[in-house]
């Protein structure tokens, strides 16, 4: 059997559904961007009296009873956006921690662990919700996970393997993450701000994102109008260090260039970056290092939603990629929060107001710990 | 779509090997006993005694595998993913981290072991000592067969690139009132190349037809149906 190419297909996204600190739906979020709006306030769920935050962007009106986890109600509001889905849609899931409030729960009651402490349960219960036939897998690449779930999504349909793939990813603000970027040192003791020259570290924030991807002509035939094209792709290890990105960014470089080759784009095209954007020290020093080194003297506009939404861990992606879809329709990008004096290599490409592109390509970059990077380019006017 | 399987290696219960060395079947229940650097790898190592449980049993297993290649030494980065099957992930090591975390309201919470707390973890250590540079991930899935990462890792070679791909799966033994029978403790990896090695004998080759894995020609069904294939192919 001959080798497939990815040739076969064109990729679009026609549904997105957001639960995030700036509210249920895209809309608001958008909205909440454009006016440069945060999410990120003092937290109420557990005590930070022994960590160096008491900052993090928690969705509204997040409760569950005691036998559920949190995870289950940011599920119900995402699938009341999404509706009905196709029967036969794949499901590619992208949580770091999935149930973590219910295994701290376990463990501080020195109870048995349940079992819903395996990625397995909550595909289950994903799956049900979605009523959809596919069990689904997991994609576990850190902060990268969703930007790699949607790349592998549209992989899967641009060989014809699939015509519809349910993209659906969420994490929490839960102690147990809360603590342990406490720990290392990572959080900012204010909101963060991403390529600010005075930024100290991360903010973590809390999302669900349901992204929908069909072939051109499943979404023909379900009446879907598509939102954008997913034209390219690459996920790259930068082979470096667990914990902090390689500061020559080759790997997001290599992940970069890997989705302009796919997208058969040259990098003078893309007309706006949707960066990862955490906040910490290297990470953003990283991203301008990578950047300016694809681009040249063609980088064009950059954002990052962080200081708005927190960093949602492995929802991170999904969530920006749908933004990105907003982005491309409006020809514009909103505002970095936080970004009052930028980084010097990001001089005159990043603020704090909304900014007008141009352009039919966007391209959105995760990168995370275990050294991994993952790029999506998004096309408009599809 | 297909590959060639050039190299597998364990740490499992029966102990830390490769498959040049015995054709024994390797996926066997019993205790698993976690690796020694020395085990591992000839030269000191700080950052192996460092590595959580799970870790290091992924860790030792990759080395095992790409040792078997002849692709443990390298000179400059190379295009080569891994991609991981797990069903329990890092949860011991998410319970040793809540252990630190909860007695003082997170005064004693562990930096060390919170950067194990992502399953994907041990897979940046692997990159970062043998210069792997390709996607890697791990993968979450009920998955009777444990075939899920091949199939990941022959799609990953054809569609996107990368010059091979280490496949296989890693699990801890998880706490008893999770345990189902049939498991096998332990990291099992393949490095499939999309070519047959230029330097070892290759164990033979692996196909994805549909959903079903054939390996020289022959359906397999399972897991450890193929690993048991493998290590019978190879000429001695």
């Amino acid at each position: 059997m001959a080798v497939r190419e990815i040739v076969v297909s064109r990729v679009v996204i026609s549904k997105v559904a957001t639960v995030t600190a700036l509210g249920d739906g895209l809309d608001p979020l958008w909205q909440g961007l454009l006016d440069g709006e945060s999410g990120i306030a003092p937290l109420t769920r557990f005590s930070c009296e022994n960590y160096v935050s008491r900052y993090a962007a928690c969705i509204d009106n997040l409760q569950a009873s005691a036998e559920l986890s949190l995870l289950d109600t940011i599920l119900e509001r995402v699938a009341v956006q999404m509706g009905a889905l196709p029967e036969d849609c794949r499901l590619l899931v992208a949580s770091t921690k999935g149930e973590i409030d219910r295994l701290t729960m376990a463990c501080r009651q020195k109870g048995v662990i349940p079992p819903t402490a395996l990625f397995e349960l909550l595909l289950g219960k994903i799956s049900r919700r979605c009523s959809l036939t596919d069990p689904g897998c997991n994609i576990n690449a850190a902060c990268a996970s969703s930007t790699i779930a949607v790349a592998r999504a549209a992989a899967l349909i641009a060989a014809g393997e699939a015509e519809s793939v349910l993209v659906y990813a969420a994490d929490l603000v839960s102690e147990f993450v809360f603590s342990g970027f406490s720990a290392l040192q990572a959080l900012s003791n204010e909101p963060c701000r991403p390529f600010d020259q005075q930024r100290k570290g991360l903010t973590l924030g809390e999302a669900g994102v349901a992204l929908l991807l069909m072939s051109e002509e499943c979404a023909d035939r379900h009446a879907e109008a598509p939102l954008a094209c997913v034209a390219g792709w690459g996920v790259a290890n930068d082979a470096h260090h667990v914990t902090a990105p390689a500061r020559d960014g080759c790997g997001l470089i290599l992940a970069s260039n890997q989705a302009l080759k796919k997208a058969d784009i040259s990098a003078t095209q893309i007309a706006a970056i949707n960066t990862h954007g955490t906040g910490t020290l290297y990470n953003d020093a990283m991203e301008l290092t990578a950047f300016n080194a694809v681009f040249g003297e063609s980088l064009p506009p950059l954002h990052g939603v962080k200081g708005s939404l927190g960093h949602c861990l492995g929802a991170a992606g999904g969530v920006e990629i749908a933004i990105g879809c907003r982005s491309l329709q409006q020809q514009m990008i909103p505002g970095t929060v936080g970004c009052l004096d930028a980084e010097d290599a990001g001089q005159g490409k990043l603020g704090v107001t909304s900014q007008k592109i141009s352009g039919d390509y966007l391209l959105c970059s995760n990168s995370g710990f275990g050294g991994i990077n993952a790029v999506v380019i998004l096309q408009g006017s599809v | 779509m297909k590959g060639w399987i050039n190299g597998i290696g364990w740490v499992t219960a029966a102990g830390c090997n490769s498959g040049r060395n015995t054709d024994q079947q390797p996926l066997c229940q019993g205790s698993l006993e976690i690796p020694k650097r020395k085990q591992v790898f000839e030269k000191p190592d700080m950052r192996f005694g460092r590595l959580d449980e799970f870790s290091r049993i992924g860790l030792a297993a990759i080395a095992f595998c790409l040792r078997d290649a002849g692709e443990e030494s390298w000179s400059e980065k190379r295009p080569i993913g891994i991609i991981a099957a797990s069903r329990y992930g890092c949860l011991q090591t998410d319970i040793s981290y809540l252990q630190t975390m909860l007695p003082e309201h997170g005064k004693l919470a562990s930096p060390n072991l919170f950067a194990y707390t992502l399953s994907n973890s041990f897979l940046g250590e692997a990159a970062l000592r043998f210069g792997l540079t390709g996607t890697t991930l791990v993968l979450n899935q009920a998955d009777e067969s444990a075939l899920s990462s091949l199939r990941y890792a022959l799609e990953e070679l054809a569609w996107n690139g990368q010059q091979a791909v280490i496949a296989g799966s890693c699990d801890l033994a998880p706490p008893a009132e999770l345990s189902r029978k049939g498991e096998y403790p332990g990291g099992l990896f393949m490095l499939i190349g999309k070519e047959p090695s230029t330097d070892m004998a290759s164990y033979g080759e692996i196909e994805l037809r549909g959903d079903e894995i054939f390996f020289a020609g022959s359906k397999v069904n399972d897991f450890q149906a193929l690993v048991g294939d493998v290590l019978a192919a190879l000429i001695r």
